[in-house]
């Protein structure tokens, strides 16, 4: 059908069309025409994906002067694909109403089989491609440093974006790394003198052009014509390269201290934290390095590295890792800490040493992409409490919303859990975890759950070893061998080889009606990017709260930063946090209209307005009074009842008007004003 | 008093929140919405009526009784087996009184195993004996879909092409124990016209959706006793026949029922051919019974299909009233009693026309409460009124 929203013409290339899609849209164009930022938050399974490519498509042929490009990242391979697929639609819908061929370049970059066609990202109207193409700093000067200003970013499932900006800009050093160097760095010295025999010319070229320092780079940041990347800061830019690194032999001795400095470092027997201006300090004590030459690291060393023509860059991961880290922590002083731990605390007698250089602002990384891109919209299904995305990343949206699911019936059925039948409160909190009574009424909750939800559950747990006491504990009492009475039971394991083939086999029972419980991890694969459609998960338990494991050093330090700088309180920060990945795991279950699934938030925190006021509006909504702090029996009487009602023949009419619209229904002056109410602003 | 201990406490049975349903009218009273729920529960069944469609009028049909321990729960009262049983009995007089020309089995299903309860048949009284005996018979294990429905196939696989081949499975559990896949066999159930329908108990399980789809057949889920008893009158009602089944003319023999005198003397009791195989039953010696018109063998049942030549035995009546399954009444026209200005009494019943809606007959337009209304559509399956002003002249 063809809409128009504002005054733009869209093609949308379905007969139908859900209202909160036409409310995304019409925020979505706002914000493209205040040429701002947005989040926007829009429950899954309602199509943001067609919505987001239809609208900005429209604008793109409609204004082409104002974007000329659109760079859609997603998350794993198979959102992309989805991505791909929908664009296809609506790339068909487009010539058969136009009449024209197709004009619009569309890009999938997956995997580095399918990398990289350089030139032509520069022509494509569209880019599809993950995450990490744009926010880690060692890909993205690779491939999106060339994108144009006046280009829209979607990041779509981006829930966890601040994470993926952290890891993206941390470095962890082992022992191994630093063996792997070692061999790395000897690798190059063989291969300079062999190159001093044979090409000399050439490594003189290259002392030259350091010389010169690194003008041409800087000539085009200064056009305009890439994107800053934040490992190589401006300033590195505007000089020449240190003397004392010039020369490839230089180099690379000075690499070699800078790793026998490092060993040197992982040689303790307690944990070390310091800031990045404390590390330089004790390295120039040390062995005499200055701050001036590290920063040039990463680039000294792909200027080596491309001169002594190196095929195998892959081999080179360990060196280039140190280098990097050589750059970054002599560039920051601010937002990143280094903690040196020994072992690990779950193994306090094997020494395995870590150097974590850990990024503790996440606006670090993302921040060119806001100064760059005129406009940046971040979406998902839960982004919930939608102001704090904008703090913790540092910057200022012109858009924030968050659209409620319209449903022609209650498809989704959250319930919280707070009690067994014994009156005792059930809980994952720490002091009460370990507690006998709380753990069999997890069991009870499991067992009668199982007797009446057809086909698949899943259970999230707060921790894999959470979930490894709790499955010990149930199997001494029984517990398990009744459920299995019910279903099959599958487990996630930290091994993908393991879970693929647990997923598999939980799958194939759901489908031959033997029925299947997968107990699982907040936080893990299964969490994150495996969805349960239909019969897959007909419910989830939530056991507990996922809090993040508190006693990281790294979470100590992330905390504390949060505090001095964005005024976050720890306990504010951790509760979204967990609020999010408890909603990421209930959202599992849902995928879509058609479906319908119970959310059981087995925890009697959950009740509390804190907790329950940070998940997503449109399970908010359904999260009425009468389901707060329920005993199981009351779960069970609730659940069978919602399951009844949910068997009943649904079909299209029945959405018709009501959660889906056609054309007409879409146009009534009725209807606009109920659209109206759907995007809620925050 | 007997049964007083038997029946559950209100505080034995499960936790429910009757008051969701209620909602008050602007007066602040529930009374308009329970009346509103009643009524509409009354009229439903009538609007479902199909029009004009072929219909398989001689079906035969397993019903598969799922008594796995599952049916031990109490939110059907007093429990779930008893309950079921009670309805299937119920529908199984039905089910003759709509289909006198078909046959009915009875399977049960537990401990991994489908046992066959009763064998294909034409007689109610035999499955409604079954079927009381069965509740004594305790509940146990998991159901078997797949042994249920081989069991059920194996028998209906040689019923001739032009009778339609059903089963209905009552389902409890929600989960099946099956020895090998059951894909395979839903293709196999598929190629032999099988048509499965499921009745689900507690929620809708993923086999059950495939199978009843990839059959043709409907799958639906109760939600108390009242809608349990309309989904599975729901199955009386002989389904459109599907456009791919034979179709053919079909010998029948209509034998009179002749009973020997006493004071003949070459009388003598001789068995029933029925009789012959079944090892159940009475001594099967009599004096009388129906004798085939072709082939003389003797039965003492109707409808039955003759053991020696194959010809199908039914009687006039049976056949009269399996007819109007193909001319059913047409739905009487609602209207709202305000609307209604003529006499306020049912032209059946005569009694005062007190509902919100009143139904018209559409050829004599007399005008009929909701409960005459039912009765004629479910029972007479002709306009009283009408048929009076035919004989008439």
């Amino acid at each position: 059908m063809k809409l128009n929203i504002e005054g733009l013409l869209v093609y949308f290339p379905y007969d139908y069309i859900y209202p909160e899609q036409y409310s995304y849209m019409l925020e979505l164009k706002r914000t493209l025409d205040a040429k701002g930022h947005g989040v926007l938050e829009m429950p899954s399974g309602t199509g943001k994906t067609i919505s987001l490519l239809s609208l900005i498509v429209a604008y793109q042929r409609e204004y082409p002067l104002e974007v000329t490009k659109l760079i859609y990242c997603s998350r794993t391979v198979p959102e992309i694909e989805k991505v791909v697929e929908e664009l296809r639609k609506l790339m068909e819908f487009y010539s058969k109403e136009t009449g024209e061929k197709n004009n619009i370049l569309a890009l999938a970059l997956s995997s580095r089989k399918n990398l990289c066609v350089h030139p032509e990202i520069l022509h494509a109207n569209i880019i599809v491609y993950s995450y990490h193409y744009l926010l880690d700093p060692k890909i993205a000067d690779l491939v999106s440093k060339e994108l144009s200003k006046k280009s829209v970013v979607v990041f779509d499932e981006a829930h966890n974006i601040d994470n993926v900006c952290i890891d993206s800009m941390s470095v962890n050093i082992t022992r191994r790394t630093l063996d792997r160097s070692q061999a790395n760095v000897e690798t190059l010295q063989n291969t300079i003198l062999k190159i001093k025999e044979t090409d000399a010319a050439k490594l003189k070229e290259e002392y030259r052009r350091l010389v010169e320092g690194l003008k041409e780079a800087n000539v085009a940041r200064e056009t305009d014509i890439y994107m800053s990347n934040p490992v190589l800061p401006d300033e590195i830019l505007q000089e020449a390269v240190p003397g004392s690194i010039r020369t490839a032999e230089h180099f690379v001795g000075f690499m070699k201290r800078f790793l026998e400095y490092l060993k040197a470092r992982l040689r303790i027997h307690h944990v070390v934290q310091e800031s990045a201006p404390q590390f330089l300090k004790d390295i120039f004590e040390k062995v005499c390095i200055d701050r001036k030459p590290l920063r040039f690291c990463a680039e000294r060393l792909r200027s080596l590295l491309r001169t002594l023509e190196i095929a195998d860059i892959a081999d080179f991961s360990a060196i280039t890792l140190i280098s990097n880290f050589a750059t970054l922590v002599s560039t920051y002083s601010k937002g990143f800490t280094i903690i040196i731990e020994p072992f690990e605390d779950r193994t306090p007698t094997i020494a395995n040493p870590v150097l974590h250089f850990s990024c503790m602002d996440p606006s670090i990384a993302i921040k060119p992409v806001f100064e760059r891109f005129q406009s940046v919209i971040i979406t998902s299904g839960t982004l919930s409490p939608l102001d704090i995305y904008p703090r913790i990343l540092d910057f200022r949206p012109v858009t924030v919303a968050s659209f409620t699911m319209t449903l022609a019936r209650t498809c989704l059925c959250p319930l919280v859990v707070g009690r067994g039948n014994d009156q005792v409160a059930m809980t994952s909190k720490f002091e009460t975890r370990e507690d006998f009574a709380v753990i069999r009424n997890y069991g009870n909750l499991l067992l009668e759950i199982s007797a009446i939800v057809p086909d698949g559950i899943v259970a999230f747990f707060t921790s894999y070893t959470y979930m490894e006491n709790i499955v010990a504990s149930w199997y001494e009492q029984g517990i398990l061998e009744n459920v299995q009475r019910n279903k099959l039971i599958f487990i996630e394991t930290p091994d993908a080889a393991e879970t693929s083939m647990a997923l598999e086999k939980y799958q194939e029972a759901c489908e031959n009606g033997r029925g299947a419980i997968l107990l699982s991890v907040a936080r893990g694969k299964v969490s994150e990017g495996i969805d349960f459609v239909h019969h897959f998960g007909r419910a989830v338990i939530m056991f507990g709260v996922p809090y993040v494991y508190t006693q990281s050093r790294i979470l100590k330090a992330r905390l504390e930063y949060l505090r001095d700088q964005f005024q976050i309180r720890e306990n504010d920060f951790l509760t979204f946090d967990a609020m999010r990945h408890a909603a990421q795991c209930v959202g599992r279950a849902i995928r879509g209209k058609t479906d319908y699934g119970l959310m059981i938030f087995a925890d009697k925190r959950y009740a509390r307005a804190d907790k329950r006021g940070k998940l997503p509006r449109w399970i908010q909504e359904h999260l009425t009074d009468g389901s707060l702090n329920l005993t199981i029996d009351e779960t069970v009487q609730l659940s069978k009842h919602f399951l009844r009602q949910m068997a009943q023949p649904f079909k299209q009419e029945d959405q018709l008007g009501l959660s889906l619209l056609t054309l007409e229904q879409l146009q009534s002056e009725d209807m606009l004003q109920k659209i109206a109410q759907i995007a809620h602003q925050a | 008093m007997d049964e007083e201990p038997e029946r559950a406490k209100r505080w034995e049975g499960g936790y429910e929140r009757t008051w969701e349903i209620l909602k008050e009218d602007e007066s602040g009273s529930l009374k308009a919405t329970v009346e509103e729920i009643l009524f509409q529960a009354k009229r439903k069944r009538v609007f479902e009526s199909h029009g004009q469609v072929r219909l398989g009028m001689m079906r035969h049909l397993y019903v598969v009784i799922d008594t796995s321990r599952t049916m031990e729960d109490q939110d059907l009262k007093p429990n779930r087996l008893t309950s079921t049983l009670k309805l299937v009995e119920y529908f199984v007089e039905e089910y003759f009184d709509q289909n006198p020309i078909s046959q009915v089995g009875i399977i049960t299903t537990k401990n991994k195993r489908a046992e066959k309860l009763t064998d294909l048949a034409g007689n109610p009284k035999k499955h409604i004996d079954a079927l009381k005996k069965a509740k004594d018979s305790t509940c146990g294990g998991e159901p078997s879909l797949y042994n249920s429905l081989s069991l059920a196939m194996q028998t209906l696989k040689h019923m001739p092409g032009h009778s339609s081949r059903e089963v209905l499975i009552i389902f409890s559990s929600l989960t099946t124990c099956d020895p090998a896949n059951i894909y395979e066999l839903v293709k196999t159930l598929k190629a032999l016209k099988i048509r499965v329908s499921v009745i689900g108990l507690s929620a809708e399980v993923r086999v059950c959706t495939v199978l009843t789809r990839e059959t043709g057949g409907s799958y639906h889920v109760i939600l108390d006793e009242s809608h349990f008893r309309e989904l599975l009158m729901f199955h009386v009602k002989p389904p459109p026949a599907t456009t791919t089944s034979e179709c053919s003319l079909i010998r029948m023999g209509f034998p009179q029922h002749t009973i020997a005198s006493l004071s003949d003397q070459d009388a003598k009791p001789s068995f029933s051919q029925a009789h012959l195989d079944s090892t159940s039953g009475g001594p099967g010696l009599s004096m009388g019974g129906y004798f085939c018109p072709q082939c003389q063998a003797k039965y003492t049942e109707l409808p039955v299909e003759c053991k020696v030549c194959g010809l199908t035995l039914v009687s006039a009546p049976h056949l009269a009233r399996s007819f109007h399954h193909l001319f059913p009444l047409e739905a009487f026209q609602e209207s709202p009693l305000l609307l209604h200005h003529r006499e306020r009494f049912c032209e059946a019943c005569q009694g005062e026309l007190k509902d919100k809606s009143v139904f018209t007959c559409l050829s004599c337009s007399s005008v009929f409460c909701v409960e005459c209304d039912l009765f004629i559509h479910d029972t007479l399956h002709c306009c009283p009124s009408c048929i009076h002003s035919r004989s008439a002249p």
